[in-house]
């Protein structure tokens, strides 16, 4: 467990297990709470990329140091002195003892109420983690259905077109106004299924009366696939994704 | 919450701020009027949020007409200034339930034994998630759970996150605050769901965990039990519709 100590002129103020996610500044809503006017309000941050901890300075006024040098992004190691205003934290990154008196070591603000950050500081710190992600994430593997758009073909029955966009969020087929796909009869339900789509493609969920995926009964929830074929209200309808 | 027209919202007033527990409760009225006076002109606003339906839409417009009513009340009342409140909403109509948030106050679905998450929190947290900065059981742990970068009620204009899901016979959705998540992890709110089948239970059941957990802060949850198909609807669309409500310790409580 790596731990910060808070030090004023050699004394040691107060002790903090080191989080994935930590800030220093002036306001309570810091992990780190320094109440000195030679502190920003949100001086710094420390976060953990893999097994390195990292600060970083949140373009304080007076600046970050690390062993006396001034600093925007720095790795943290053991031993290094982290200089806010005239506070030192000295950083211990394999301190002996259990994470269990952590909890108590957490300022007050963080346990119960809620806070908004907000403004610059608020864009500054969500900066640091969208930085980050940059830094730690290539692009997640996208599958191949991602973003592409689907459509229904009418294959028979007959309704108002022959080919339908799924471009919303929730595509209805039913006997309400909101459907896409409008469905006759009187004993067609209102919504007969709902297909939604999500990041990595459509889901149809069946909603009411009967209706057949690829010739077989549908209860629950069935992923689209190119090339499904969808009976339902007396239309025959094919899923695939467009070109 | 209103379970005849399929209505539920909760809002959790901001600690530590003044009138966060006022904020909450006109975050709620004016949700609801927004919403009836609405009705007449819900399609004017179908531009700004393409490709979702039109109960979505004006969900999301009601939020965003309740945002900017407590903004103008904190900004005229010095005793209610920075006030603001979280709130999650869903309205199920025609078997979509659609759902509109700000904050961290969150919406699950209980659908074919699993737990779906509905919403993804806006907090300094959340966004570490996602940018893979933090991982998911990290997270827990971490002292920021309670710094937001979107709330209810402290900038003039607010992005709602909006989504729609297609609720079925057996399903439940369940809408609760903070004080609810931090003190009992997801599994448990699974589990409740699973070995209880009923709404009144469920709420009884997770609100006593929150407590025994030590919950510091006020615990909202709403259980809906969808009951019924198509036919079934008229007559016993929603079989239980529960609110309840438990404050904890009155020195740390909103």
């Amino acid at each position: 467990m790596a731990i910060l100590t808070l030090q004023r002129d050699d004394c040691v103020l107060k002790q903090y297990a080191v989080g994935p996610l930590m800030t220093i500044g002036r306001l309570p809503d810091n992990t780190v709470v320094i109440d000195n006017p030679a502190v920003s309000s949100h001086h710094a941050c420390v976060f953990r990329a893999g097994a390195a901890f990292i600060v970083e300075d949140l373009q304080s006024t007076n600046g970050t140091f690390v062993n006396d040098k001034r600093v925007t992004r720095e790795t943290l190691h053991d031993g290094d002195v982290v200089l806010v205003g005239k506070h030192r934290l000295v950083f211990d990154e394999q301190a002996a003892g259990e994470s269990t008196g952590r909890d108590a070591e957490l300022p007050a603000s963080s346990q119960g109420d809620t806070v908004y950050l907000k403004g610059p500081e608020n864009q500054r710190l969500l900066a640091v983690v969208l930085n980050a992600e940059a830094r730690a994430h290539t692009a997640p593997a996208a599958t191949a259905a991602q973003g592409k758009l689907g459509v229904l073909r009418l294959v028979s029955g007959r309704a108002d077109q022959t080919e339908y966009a799924l471009t919303g969020h929730t595509s209805l087929i039913g006997r309400s106004q909101s459907t896409l796909i409008r469905l006759k009869g009187w004993f067609t339900p209102r919504v007969a299924v709902a297909i939604t789509r999500n990041q990595l493609g459509y889901v149809a969920t069946r909603l009411g009366g009967k209706m057949l995926v690829n010739s077989q009964p549908m209860t629950g929830r069935h992923d689209l696939k190119d090339g499904d074929v969808l009976e339902v209200g007396g239309l025959t309808l094919v899923f695939s994704f467009k070109q | 919450m209103r379970p005849e027209q399929g209505l539920f919202v909760v809002c959790d007033g901001m600690g530590g701020c003044p009138a966060g527990e006022i904020a909450s409760q006109l975050a709620v009225t004016a949700m609801l009027q927004a919403l009836d006076a609405g009705r007449e002109t819900a399609a004017s606003h179908s531009v700004d949020e393409p490709g979702f339906l039109p109960q979505t839409i004006r969900l999301a417009e009601a939020v965003r007409q309740s945002n900017r009513f407590i903004y103008s009340r904190g900004q005229r009342d010095p005793n209610q200034a920075g006030m603001g409140t979280t709130v999650v909403s869903t309205w199920i109509a025609e078997q979509i339930a659609s759902i509109a948030h700000v904050g961290d106050s969150r919406a699950y679905l209980w659908h074919s034994d699993r737990l779906e998450p509905l919403t993804r929190d806006h907090s300094l947290v959340e966004a570490g998630v996602q940018a893979g900065l933090l991982d998911r059981e990290a997270s827990l742990g971490a002292p920021q759970q309670n710094v937001l970068v979107r709330v209810l009620g402290r900038e003039p204009d607010v992005d709602v996150d909006l989504s729609e899901v297609p609720v079925q016979a057996g399903d439940y959705l369940l809408l609760c605050s903070d004080g609810l998540t931090r003190m009992v992890p997801e599994q448990t709110l699974a589990q409740a769901v699973f070995q209880l089948r009923d709404a009144q239970r469920i709420c009884d059941y997770l609100v006593d965990a929150a407590n025994r957990n030590g919950g510091a802060d006020n615990i909202t949850v709403i259980v809906v039990e969808v009951a019924g198909t198509w036919w079934k609807q008229a007559s016993n669309r929603w079989r239980r519709r529960l609110f309840r409500r438990a404050d904890g310790d009155p020195h740390l409580a909103a």
